[in-house]
């Protein structure tokens, strides 16, 4: 076996006959989500599966991940911290917010920080950023995953607030839940029109790319903010 | 400016430096206290504040690290309080429902026993379960029915053996401890009837509570049961695996406790399939809404409400053509047994079968 690095903290581990996405253990000698964990030279890997994670489904669709591993990153849908966990892998000497709103998944959440000391769990609604403004600082990258239909909405918002001039927002779009008939190009175009309609942010669309066949039905965006200047 | 955050109230300067800071005590307790209150209020910061260096320059800490250390501490404890507030716990609902069926067994097999046993004394009392068991624990003796009791004339003409003293103690006791459990049971009914609105209250809402706790319960509980998708929600309850929770109940067909519901067993037979892929698509709906900590929603019963009209307008009389090879009495049905095998069933069967297929639908209420 042996490693190749594809960005900060991300690695593929070269087998005889595949490759595997998998980052660095920050906790090692323990799986999150029942995922393989592999030494190489003394080194342990965690298994990172696309199939279950956007960011990871992101990464093997050649997006430029823009987080680096002292990154500040909000997370927005963290789930019970699937692809949490390897953000945190990433994050060597840095912070991720996680905010979630399922009480229930909360707890699975808060399981993994006790682990990670870079997760910053806050039990939150997304749409409302101003009920953790106190709490979240500004930050290099958002990361949203949060499967609603006024997804661009939540992700334009939280820009505004908490995103710093230039950072960087990667946002999976659930089309399903948005239109079930609409074509993809369609679908990422209105998106990109909501992104940038009511908050005064400015988007510059790096890449996009449907997430399959990892993930049926969502795409993925890259994307850079500016800020409207004041006049 | 006045800005609120999480480690305290600050005056802001136009330049953004901290001109006056109002700390919280440096303790973990506090500062969660004061994380959670501060949510909603008016001022908190808008846009653009550097949290860090605000919190550094007003001496709060000193270092980065302590920051991240410290908020991290914080933010884990406002989270664990923001979760035992919210009481959605469906661990406790589950283990009412199997307390349940631990009951079911328990005061089947001890009435059984009630009834031979005291059947030596009383054959003609023709009581079981729960009536009987109150009628023992009240009177013991048939000697002691009064005049006025239904029982009265049977009693006094019993062919009955004699009842000792020491017997009948020992009876009336027996049947007092299955009569505390019938209690139990009720008692668990209730708490069920009262909690589930709380725990899932668009589940609740469409399937009833009693239905809703079983569901929940053979799931394993709500995450579970919302990750479902409705074609198993469906069956839940047919399975083998699942079936140890029904044990008590009568041999089951092979669909699931949604057949249960008033709804389904309502129906004429020929709208039952139908009907239960409404309800199931709905009641996977209701979990998912729950499992996310979602209100109640009346829409979702009104979206059943609709669609059931619409299958019995679409469907008022049962179809004509039926399927002859299950209205000819095939071998292996022969000889009234029960059935216990029928080759080629299909679990959707039971909107295509004949009356006999759909007469199994017996089970008793969840
Ligand atoms: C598709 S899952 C995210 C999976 C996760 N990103 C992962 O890969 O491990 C979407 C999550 O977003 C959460 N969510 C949906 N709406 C939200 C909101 N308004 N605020 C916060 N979380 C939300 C849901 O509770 C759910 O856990």
């Amino acid at each position: 076996m042996s490693i190749e690095q594809l960005s900060d903290g991300i690695f593929e581990v070269v087998t005889d006959d595949r490759k595997i996405l998998a980052t660095h253990n920050l906790y090692p000698g323990h799986s999150v989500y029942g995922e393989r964990l592999m030494d190489v030279d003394g080194v342990e890997y965690r298994q990172w599966d696309p199939h279950r994670s956007k960011l990871g489904a992101m990464v093997l669709k050649g997006f430029d991940i823009p987080i680096e591993y002292d990154s500040h990153v909000l997370y927005l849908g963290a789930a019970s911290g699937t692809t949490v966990s390897h953000v945190s892998d990433i994050l060597t000497d840095g912070l991720v917010y996680a905010v979630e709103f399922s009480p229930r998944t909360m707890r699975d959440l808060i399981k993994l920080c006790d682990q990670r000391p870079n997760i910053i769990p806050i039990l939150a609604d997304a749409n409302k950023p101003r009920s953790y403004a106190h709490i979240v600082e500004t930050v290099d990258v958002i990361f949203q995953d949060v499967a609603q239909p006024n997804q661009a909405e939540i992700a334009a918002l939280n820009s505004k607030y908490f995103l710093e001039d230039n950072g960087h927002l990667m946002l999976s779009i659930k089309s399903r839940s948005i239109d079930t008939v609409a074509s993809p190009k369609k679908i990422f175009k209105d998106e990109v029109k909501k992104l940038e309609s009511d908050f005064g942010v400015e988007f510059e669309v790096l890449q996009r790319k449907e997430l399959d066949p990892f993930h049926e039905d969502h795409l993925g965006l890259l994307a850079r903010m500016f800020v409207e200047d004041e006049e | 400016m006045k800005a609120v955050t999480w480690f305290g109230t600050l005056v802001i300067s136009e330049d953004g430096n901290a001109e006056k800071c109002c700390l919280v005590e440096k303790d973990p307790e506090m500062l969660a206290e004061h994380m959670l209150l501060a949510v909603g209020n008016e001022e908190l910061p808008a846009h653009g504040l550097d949290l860090r260096e605000l919190a550094i320059g007003c001496g709060f800490v000193e270092l980065e690290e302590d920051y991240d250390v410290l908020l991290r501490e914080v933010c884990i404890r406002a989270a664990k309080r923001q979760i035992s507030m919210t009481d959605t716990d469906d661990k406790r609902i589950i283990q009412a429902v199997e307390a349940m069926d631990d009951i079911d067994k328990a005061a089947n097999e001890l009435s059984e026993r009630l009834t031979e046993w005291y059947g030596i004394y009383f054959p003609e009392l023709e009581l079981t379960a729960e009536p009987m068991a109150r009628f023992v624990a009240r009177f013991g003796s048939r000697e002691n029915v009064p005049e006025d009791h239904d029982m009265f004339v049977r009693a006094s003409s019993s062919m009955g053996a004699e009842l000792s003293l020491v017997d009948e103690d020992l009876l009336r006791n027996f049947a007092a401890s299955l009569c505390g459990i019938y209690d139990a049971r009720k008692r668990l009914e209730r708490y069920i009837m009262n909690n589930m609105g709380a725990v899932a209250p668009n589940l609740t809402n469409i399937a009833g509570a009693p239905l809703g706790a079983r569901l929940i319960s053979l799931a394993g509980g709500l995450e579970k049961l919302a990750a479902f998708p409705s074609s198993t929600v469906q069956v839940i309850g047919a399975s083998n695996a699942l079936f140890k929770h029904l044990r008590s109940r009568a041999p089951s067909p092979k669909h699931g406790v949604i057949f249960n519901h008033p709804l389904i067993k309502g129906s004429p037979w020929w709208q039952r399939g139908k009907m239960a892929r409404a309800l199931a698509s709905k009641i996977s709906l209701a979990v998912r809404m729950d499992a996310y900590g979602g209100k109640l929603d009346p829409s979702i019963k009104e979206k059943l409400e609709r669609k059931v009209e619409s299958i019995r307008k679409a469907h008022p009389e049962p179809p004509k053509k039926q399927s002859t090879k299950v209205t000819q009495p095939g071998p292996g049905r022969a000889g009234g047994r029960p059935v216990k095998k029928r080759g080629g069933q299909k679990k959707g069967g039971m909107n295509k079968g004949s009356k006999n297929t759909v007469d199994r639908s017996g089970g008793r209420p969840a």
